[in-house]
């Protein structure tokens, strides 16, 4: 294709290319694996289209990681197979002692009622009569949304009479070659368009010329793959043409046809470097079938495709915040995801009545919650996601400084604390609210400038009533401490979200702090300022973490 | 009329010998629809929007307020006005507005508050909105006149959430104490791995919490009978057969012992009850475990049946507007995007009755659902996680009725030796009085830990006599068997109104825990 390409290097393109032609013949040995999985929440199968040869040895894995019991039974072309499974139902002892598997002539296969979490291996023959086999899960109430198509398809007619004509000549792209006079001409023995000629290698062109029998009236498909340029044409019909010099990819092109023979005729150059020519064809009642003798890689893509691939569904911040109350990861069960215009973001747990994660860019991915049943932890969409202080609670009563903070128990009440709820500012931003002992306690959180320009998160707590005596409030636990600046430079534990981990170094700010131990602590008062930021926008303090 | 009944009378006298014969068609009367009397209007919703009704709720102006699975309100006005369908837009996947549509005639909405967790509950008081989401109950108010909430207060959240998918929270509106429920679902099919996670708990004004019911699976709606009594639906699997409509009678167990580990919190409810024993009945664990209380109805479960996912409980309080079944309730089902309808009674001190299949058609899911006093049903929902018939993701409805009476079952009562029904317009007596006009069959669901049940302990009852009132209202049918525990499946496919319509859903299922005296 490129003419700058060393031959070393094309030679050793070409040799690795010829080998992937083995695999794409072999079909009739190793079993065809395929695995087809329910989808978790969704009465869906993952694949509801695949495509078997006539006779194929298949190796089906069934996998149900749903959280209840499918089952997959395949049916013979034109089976209703809902009305299958409702005519099953109408003996609902029978059905429900054959496990809702249904007993008909109408079924060919089927696997055992599986149980959430299992799997079953499903060794069988492909029937031989292409067509349309559906298959459905028969457990009651699934079979609407859980079908899919088996389709079995042969392979369809290839070339005859095939012809090649080869010229020489140096192009960027195909000549008008009946201009010109070949070099040298001859019949195709194996009908099979191919460059394995063995008098040229470079700076030639070639013009294959055949027949091919449209079996019937309908739409068909031809592919052509080449580097350099090609053309195909079907009767009168330019159905391809990838011209130029380029590497091959895959084209397509669709025509309706009426049944009949008709003449084909496929043009290709090379220029130099590799040189490659797929031709192949697909109807309604006929697999992907190779006109060539090479096939790329993954030619007949498309015989199984993965269906309902989940997008994400990004949460953005703009002109004023957004809250998404839902199961955050590393926030417990009960946070309120918090993402600020300017890209900080926090989740504040209603468990805890702290700031359980505070991160910088994205904010959150809804796709998990908002595309199926809801469940499940969704990290934070962006980074340097921290959590200051494990899950604690923010306030407590020690007898010393340095005696252990009170820990939060999931489903244990928090000890002297009562959420309260939170009101929203003309911007939208929440203050939080809670009482400890009597005391009625704010929570705000807020952003000071942009997270790409040195900005960070003020926090404020203000307590209203009588704050007990030896009362603190804890901005840090576990991790390593460093007085710098003002502040402190707060390497956490080690942070591990849904598989990503974290670094969990920040900078944390307030008066009064004083590190007591692994703990950061400031005495509880009136009002408490604290101030959050990422040890990357400060790098001198970034130096004093890494120690 | 008259002449013409006498004649069939005839006719009906000289084909009594072989009365399998006699099914009566009458060309004249086409078959009538459910459009005929119930007309669905399928709104537009607000561009951007997923509105994924989980609730509905009424505000003093009459605006509605709509809680959705993802967390919004949104505030729709002119809801019960509105003419202007939404117009689908297959690139969109949603109604849309018709912008040439009058105002006069279209809905508009507002969104009030958003990021709240899945609200599948809203009740209004004194100028807030009461929202239930997973793990509690708050309320919200807009505190400044813009038209958005500015306030979230926390008025409960005693009861635990562990981020499985399976721990939904329902919530009602105020009962006739003024208090609020709350259905919590368990984790999963069969455990629950956090306090009261399926159990029903009353939150008091005050915000505390009253564990009330222990033995709920998993809830699809919460409502009140014209009493204020309170009811949930439940859903087929583990320990339920096919779906149900509970009774919640404070103190009481509902059937599944999967959460019955959180009696150690709940001392008012006293000592945790006996397990039912697996693959058991409920007629005979119901002797056995005196907390429990059997479905008040099963909603037969299967295609063609009444449904397979239950959701609301919506009290017919229109006094007429609605059509003939005033205090009836009317139950829509998410999987087949359908409504039915049930009648209650109390025999024996246990509420039982019939359903019927009410009305075919809505778009999407339903979940939330309410009617108002002036009759209009509104409902809506989303298939999300759960296939629905309707086929839409997400939907938002009314449902009008015409003015035109359905010939339909009205009510049917329990009695000692059968059952008594009665219609919404009389019936040929002709038709109903010959025993070929019906069928009817018992059956009932094993009790058991396993998913589901089959129908089973199958019983074909003889309708022995029958007997049509005088006015043609009422039908006296008497078996020769009535099973107590089972469903008594009745087909009146023969049955005739006195103008010659078929019963426009000639099926009633009709739970008979109790068999009254008399």
């Amino acid at each position: 294709m490129n003419s700058l390409r060393p031959l070393l290097f094309s030679v050793f393109l070409a040799a690795a290319a010829s080998a992937i032609v083995v695999p794409a013949t072999a079909q009739g040995q190793d079993p065809i694996e395929i695995t087809l999985k329910t989808l978790t929440a969704q009465m869906k199968f993952d694949l509801n289209d695949i495509v078997v040869s006539p006779g194929a040895k298949v190796r089906m894995t069934f996998e149900n990681p749903d959280d209840m019991p499918h089952n997959v039974v395949f049916c013979n072309p034109g089976t209703d197979v809902v009305q299958l499974v409702m005519k099953m139902l109408e003996t609902p002892e029978q059905a429900m002692k054959n496990n809702f598997l249904p007993e008909d002539p109408k079924v060919w296969l089927k696997s055992r009622l599986l149980n959430p979490h299992e799997k079953q291996v499903l060794e069988f023959t492909a029937p031989t009569t292409p067509g349309n086999y559906p298959y459905v899960c028969s457990f009651p109430g699934h079979a609407a949304t859980m079908q899919g198509v088996l389709r079995i398809l042969g392979e369809g007619p290839k070339l005859e009479e095939l012809k090649f004509a080869l010229y020489h000549g140096e192009w960027k792209q195909l000549p008008d070659f009946s201009k010109l006079t070949p070099h040298r001409t001859g019949d195709v023995p194996d009908n099979l368009v191919q460059l394995n000629f063995d008098d040229y290698k470079n700076q030639y062109g070639l013009v294959f010329t055949g027949k091919l029998q449209i079996p019937a009236d309908g739409d068909y498909v031809f592919y052509a793959a080449s580097d350099d340029g090609c053309r195909v044409i079907v009767g009168e019909e330019r159905i391809l043409n990838d011209d130029g010099m380029h590497p091959s990819t895959i084209k397509e092109g669709k025509k309706r046809f009426k049944k009949g023979m008709y003449p084909v005729r496929v043009e290709y150059f090379q220029s130099t470097g590799e040189a490659e020519l797929y031709v192949g064809w697909r109807g309604e009642k006929f697999d992907t079938t190779a006109l060539s003798k090479w096939t790329p890689p993954n030619w007949k893509k498309g015989v199984v495709q993965k269906v309902n691939e989940f997008v994400g569904m990004p949460l953005e911040p703009k002109e004023a915040p957004v809250i998404y109350r839902n199961f955050i990861a590393g926030a417990g069960n009960r946070s309120i995801g918090v993402g600020l215009p300017g890209g900080f973001n926090f989740a504040w747990s209603a468990e805890t009545m702290n700031v359980a994660l505070a991160w910088r860019g994205a904010f959150m991915d809804a796709a998990r919650h908002w595309k199926n049943r809801g469940g499940g932890h969704q990290a934070p969409a962006g980074f340097d996601v921290v959590r200051p202080a494990e899950l604690t609670p923010p306030l407590a009563v020690l007898d010393a400084p340095e005696a252990a903070w009170p820990s939060f128990v999931p489903d244990q009440p928090l000890e002297g604390y009562v959420w309260k709820g939170y009101d929203l500012d003309a911007k939208g931003l929440p203050t939080f609210h809670y009482t400890w002992k009597g005391v009625e306690v704010d929570d705000r959180l807020e952003a000071k400038g942009d997270f790409k320009s040195g900005g960070t998160l003020v926090r404020t707590l203000t307590l209203k009533g009588n704050i007990p005596a030896q009362a603190y409030l804890l901005l840090s636990q576990k991790g390593k401490l460093n007085a710098s600046g003002k502040g402190f430079a707060v390497q956490g534990e080690k942070l591990s979200l849904v598989g990503t981990s974290y670094s969990n170094q920040l900078l944390i700010q307030a008066e009064g702090a004083t590190a007591v131990g692994d703990k950061l602590l400031v005495p509880a008062r009136k009002q408490i300022q604290i101030t959050y930021a990422w040890p990357e926008l400060h790098p001198a303090n970034a130096a004093s973490i890494a120690q | 009329m008259k002449a013409q009944r006498l004649f069939l009378s005839f006719l009906l006298g000289s084909l009594s010998t072989q009365t399998g014969l006699f099914t009566p068609a009458r060309a004249e009367s086409p078959d009538p629809t459910e459009a005929e009397y119930y007309k669905i209007t399928t709104f537009p919703t607000p561009a951007g929007a997923a509105m994924e009704v989980g609730s509905v709720e009424f505000l003093p102006d009459g605006r509605v307020a709509l809680g959705t699975r993802r967390g919004e309100v949104w505030i729709a006005s002119n809801a019960q006005n509105a003419t202007t369908p939404g117009v689908w837009n297959a690139q969109t996947l949603k109604f849309e507005a018709d912008p040439a549509a009058p105002a006069k005639d279209s809905i508009s909405y507002q969104r009030f508050a958003e990021g709240q967790h899945e609200i599948l509950g809203l009740a209004y008081k004194d100028g807030w909105l009461y929202v239930t989401n997973r793990y509690e109950v708050l309320r919200m108010k807009d505190e400044t006149g813009a038209g958005k909430a500015t306030r979230f207060e926390t008025v409960c959240d005693k009861w635990g959430v562990s981020g499985d998918y399976h721990e939904y929270s329902f919530g009602s509106r105020f009962d006739k104490n003024g208090d609020l429920w709350v259905v919590a679902c368990l984790t999963g099919s069969f455990s629950s791995k956090t306090p009261f996670r399926g159990w029903a708990m009353r939150v008091k004004p005050d915000g505390t919490m009253v564990p009330t019911c222990s033995g709920l699976r998993s809830p699809g709606g919460i409502g009140f009978d014209a009493d204020g009594e309170v009811y949930y639906t439940d859903n087929q699997g583990p320990w339920h057969g096919a779906c149900t409509l509970q009774h919640l009678v404070p103190g009481s167990f509902q059937g599944h012992p999967g959460g019955n580990a959180w009696y150690s919190l709940a001392p008012n409810m006293g000592p945790r009850p006996v397990d039912p024993n697996d693959k058991s009945r409920m007629v005979i664990e119901r002797e056995r475990v005196k907390e429990l209380v059997p479905p008040a109805i099963y909603m037969v479960y299967g295609p063609g049946k009444i449904g397979n996912s239950s959701t609301a409980v919506v009290c017919d309080l229109s006094a007429g507007k609605f059509g003939p079944f005033a205090k009836q309730i009317f139950i829509p089902d998410q999987s087949h995007s359908n409504i039915s309808r049930v009648f209650l009674e109390t025999v024996n001190g246990v509420k039982q009755g019939a359903v019927f299949p009410f009305l075919k058609g809505l778009r999407s899911g339903p979940i939330g659902a309410r009617m108002g006093a002036d009759g209009k049903f509104f409902v809506g929902g989303s298939d999300r996680g759960w296939g629905a018939k309707g086929g839409q993701p997400f939907a938002f409805e009314r449902v009008d009725w015409t003015g035109k009476v359905p010939f339909e079952v009205h009510e049917m009562r329990a009695k000692a030796d059968g059952f008594e029904l009665t219609f919404t317009e009389a019936v040929d007596p002709v038709t109903a009085s010959n025993p070929a006009s019906y069928t009817a069959r018992e059956f009932t669901y094993i009790y058991q830990e396993k998913y589901g049940s089959p129908e089973v302990d199958d019983v074909l009852p003889k309708i022995e006599k029958i007997d049509v009132a005088k006015d043609g209202k009422s039908v006296r049918l008497k078996f020769d068997v009535l099973t107590k525990g089972h469903i008594h499946e009745l087909h009146l496919d023969g049955v005739r109104s006195a103008k010659g319509a078929p019963v426009l859903h000639p099926v009633a299922y009709y739970t008979l825990n109790e068999i009254p005296a008399k």
